[in-house]
């Protein structure tokens, strides 16, 4: 509570030049929402629980619809217009495409929200202010928290909701240090 | 930096237009086509004119990749607008009334956004290194779209297919502003 009036005072005091994180939300690899943590109240409007989950289920389709829609999927590798490496084998040899990834940073006027795909897919989403630097550092760093605390805790279930004590006490310490920088 | 395509949709959630400077692929290529395959970045496929060309390959007794191209390019659009639609709707209710879905970033592309009031959808795919276009879209909006497209007297107030939109004007002017910026 108290670092949140402090957090409200700088703004006002510098507009925005101080970059907070709003909120975090884990979507497992069915589309199921199996944690959502707001950090900063303010950054984004308040929104049910169903109201969430309907939201995880959205993104995780239209994270999928997106990794579909690479415009360079057909274009032969040698035709590819950011022509950055050409291999030792030279045009003729087949290259295996990097297989296109979905959707990785969404901007909006407010905020900015950064999604990270683990090898699972599992998906972190990180909601920031639109100046927030760094946020991919931050996400690595809270994927590293949810293996700790999360996936070796014995009496968590695979794919079920998270809910792990450590896990919310280290990662709300993580975040509030970084907000109040 | 490179733009890959440009898509409108309209207020019916219609596409009414859309265009590609990708170039060509292997198979399109391969096979012999109306339009000769030119190596540059310059293959215009505009989704009327290949529906034109669909009509004119029936008469020839060869339609078949060329109704599977016409049909990818739809499923195409429609799957970008059901991505911007839903994201739009997404950032509004996180974001407030006020907000606006403005771009979106894959290892691959970049999607850029920019809807009008009377919710006419400007959407451009270009590759990830480039700046924010919404004011590129923004351009077309006023200087393509309004100058002639709206400002025609022949133009009808609704596109359906694409009637209205598909003018030489509008067409050049795009491609002259689009090839600008590459």
């Amino acid at each position: 509570m108290f670092s949140s009036l402090i957090t409200c005072r700088y703004r006002s005091a510098f507009g925005d030049w101080l970059a907070t994180i709003f909120a975090l939300i884990i979507i497992n690899k069915a589309g199921g929402l199996i944690y959502n943590k707001t950090f900063h109240e303010g950054g984004l409007n308040k929104i049910s629980t169903n109201d969430y989950l309907v939201l995880a289920g959205t993104f995780h389709g239209v994270h999928a619809i997106t990794t579909r829609l690479n415009p360079l999927k057909n274009v032969p590798a040698a035709d590819r217009i950011p022509a950055s490496t050409t291999l030792a084998g030279g045009p003729g040899m087949l290259t295996r495409p990097e297989p296109s990834s979905g959707l990785e940073v969404l901007e909006s006027e407010n905020f900015r929200l950064q999604c990270f795909n683990t090898m699972t897919g599992t998906k972190f989403l990180l909601f920031t202010d639109t100046t927030q630097a760094n946020v991919d550092v931050t996400i690595r760093r809270i994927y590293e928290m949810y293996a700790d605390y999360v996936m070796k805790n014995p009496f968590y279930q695979l794919e079920m909701p998270v809910r792990c004590d450590m896990f919310d006490r280290k990662l709300s310490s993580y975040i509030r240090e970084l907000n109040n920088r | 930096m490179v733009v890959f395509s440009f898509y409108i949709f309209d207020r019916h959630t219609e596409c009414i237009y859309s265009r590609s400077w990708l170039p060509p692929s292997v198979t399109e290529a391969a096979a012999p086509s109306v339009v000769a395959p030119t190596p540059t970045p310059s293959a215009v496929t505009a989704i009327p004119d290949l529906e034109r060309e669909h009509e004119r390959n029936n008469q020839g007794g060869r339609p078949r990749d060329r109704r599977s191209k016409a049909a990818k390019a739809g499923d195409d659009a429609k799957l970008i607008f059901g991505t911007v639609f839903s994201l739009r709707n997404m950032v509004r209710k996180l974001g407030g009334e006020d907000d606006a879905f403005i771009t979106y970033r894959t290892g691959q592309y970049k999607l850029h956004y920019y809807e009008t009031a009377s919710n006419l959808r400007f959407v451009m795919l270009t590759d990830t290194a480039a700046p924010s276009m919404r004011n590129v879209l923004h351009q077309i909006y006023i200087n393509l779209w309004v100058e002639y497209v709206v400002k025609n007297p022949l133009s009808p107030v609704e596109h359906k297919g694409g009637e209205g939109v598909k003018n030489e004007l509008f067409e050049l002017g795009l491609d002259q502003f689009i090839r600008g910026l590459m």
